[in-house]
């Protein structure tokens, strides 16, 4: 488990304990008043879809990543490692082409416009409120001014939906982009919990949820249109594609 | 002596510093109490009522709360409550997260509510909220704790009775004038039970209000609303801190539940009926 941690982290651990959850820098860039979009596994892979085709479309670098012994190794109980209680996720290490990977949070950067893309991660039940808060240590690092979180819902409604830190940020994306409330009720995992914690902590937020239909068989099975509506609506904010 | 942090008690027990500032710091990385800068006011009464069965305190110190226009003066937040959001009606994200209100009655006195969204989900977690609200309510002067809670019964009865618990036998007397029965046996699961607990240690004044109820809770296990115990223990907490309270809301909040726990109660015995009648049907079919 050391071994994927540079000698900077080991220094910062006096070389002794292992911290539950820290940073591999690759690169700190240079930016300010760039714009984090987050999305992670959770209601038919909406937001981990959207996140993974942009890095595929916009070709980003990879600057960091986050790891945590509050990652899933085992799932001791099926309620504790999951976006929902009850719709368990991934766990353990990864094998890819041969080599061996750890649960992370990975975080790419594109310049014009700036943009920190995460590729979110489930703690456990414990780690998760650690985790979010470590991500948004690191937005605040980078300079994030702004933050977009994109997730799923699985209600009747319209395509895409919106939630947000402030009052001020709904009207703001009524009137400019048609977006309005449509989900209400709880927000589990990754993503809401650093959608809520980034209230907290002064950071504007919106989250875009894409309408799909829930799967309890196979929560995972991805939901390709949903995620293209969120992509849409987030091309006509940012100008992506 | 009053006050003090119920963590010392174990640098008595273990004479350990080192433990002690080890909890003590665990615990101030775990919760955080934001009060609004401007608030130095003081208050000699705690009223604590969180969500739990039939949400008997919380429906009780939010009714409080709207009546006398008692103002949010501190948020409690902590890695101890469960990792999710709720996303509001109109759209708005809110941790969930635990509250203080403030009240005074022009008079100079001044009463704290504490109130929230949620409970930790951890007696660890629940412990050291506990510990440290009671910790910043002290600082503000608080002297004496009211916890709100349900006292849960398979007894049928026409009015909800109201049953206390004290930190002192007068105290225990004082209540009886007020028509309330001792709790003489049992216990008070959560953080309003714990509350109460804590009061006793930290030689504070502490009063548990116990509202009757059967609790009834839906299929998915979710306690519904008791408004007519949340009303019997507002009547007495009224009574005792001299306050005046309009209860109409209350009132017709009770007649909604009343309806509703009625429909409920036909739909289930509508569904017992039809799962006897396929049972004798085909008497192979096993029904629990």
């Amino acid at each position: 488990m050391i071994g994927i941690l540079p000698a900077t982290s080991l220094d910062r651990m006096g070389g002794k304990t292992l911290k539950d959850t820290w940073i591999r820098y690759y690169r700190k860039p240079e930016t300010t008043g760039a714009v984090a979009v987050a999305g992670s596994p959770g209601l038919r892979s909406i937001g981990k879809l959207v996140v993974d085709s942009l890095i595929t479309k916009m070709q980003p670098e990879l600057i960091a990543e986050l790891y945590s012994t509050h990652f899933p190794l085992i799932y001791q109980t099926t309620p504790s490692y999951a976006s929902h209680p009850q719709l368990p996720g991934v766990s353990g290490v990864t094998i890819a082409s041969g080599r061996v990977g750890f649960p992370k949070i990975q975080f790419y950067f594109h310049p014009s416009p700036p943009l920190i893309l995460t590729q979110g991660c489930h703690a456990n039940f414990a780690g998760q409120y650690e985790v979010a808060e470590k991500v948004l240590d690191f937005y605040d690092e980078v300079g994030v001014s702004r933050l977009i979180v994109v997730a799923g819902y699985g209600l009747r409604g319209k395509d895409v939906c919106c939630a947000a830190t402030s009052r001020r940020i709904m009207d703001g994306l009524k009137e400019q982009y048609g977006v309005e409330a449509g989900y209400e009720g709880p927000f589990y995992g990754f993503s809401g919990l650093v959608f809520g914690l980034a209230k907290r902590r002064g950071l504007d937020a919106f989250c875009l949820f894409g309408r799909t239909e829930p799967r309890p068989d196979d929560p995972e099975s991805p939901d390709d249109e949903a995620s293209e509506h969120v992509l849409r609506t987030l091309d006509q904010m940012l100008g992506l594609r | 002596m009053k006050g003090q942090n119920v963590f010392a008690y174990e640098e008595a027990a273990h004479n350990n510093l080192n433990l002690i500032n080890s909890v003590l710091l665990l615990k101030a990385m775990q919760v955080t109490i934001r009060l609004k800068e401007a608030f130095k006011s003081t208050g000699s009464i705690l009223v604590c009522g969180l969500p739990g069965i039939a949400y008997v305190g919380k429906l009780s110190v939010d009714h409080l709360i709207r009546g006398l226009g008692a103002q949010l003066v501190g948020e409690v937040y902590s890695r101890f409550f469960s990792p999710y959001v709720l996303i509001g009606r109109d759209g708005v994200v809110e941790l969930l997260r635990n509250e203080l209100y403030y009240w005074t009655d022009g008079a100079g006195r001044g009463v704290f509510f504490f109130t929230g969204n949620a409970q930790a989900t951890s007696p660890e977690g629940q412990y050291y909220i506990v510990d440290e609200v009671l910790e910043t309510v002290v600082g503000f002067g608080v002297k004496r704790v009211y916890s709100l809670a349900a006292f849960l019964t398979r007894k049928q009865f026409e009015a909800p009775s109201v049953y206390g618990t004290a930190t002192d036998l007068s105290l225990i007397e004082e209540l009886k004038k007020y028509g309330v029965l001792p709790m003489e046996q049992g216990s008070i699961s959560g953080m309003n039970g714990l509350i109460f607990g804590l009061t006793r240690l930290k030689e504070l004044e502490g009063i548990c209000l116990l509202g009757e109820t059967n609790g009834y809770q839906t299929s998915t296990g979710h306690y519904l609303v008791d408004a007519k115990a949340g009303r019997a223990v507002l009547q007495v907490l009224a009574e005792m801190l001299d306050i005046t309270v309009d209860m109409k809301p209350l009132e017709a909040q009770a007649e909604q539940m009343d309806l509703l726990t009625m429909r409920l109660a036909d739909f289930e015995k509508q569904v017992r009926e039809e799962l006897r009648k396929v049972s004798d049907r085909d008497p192979s079919r096993y029904i629990t």
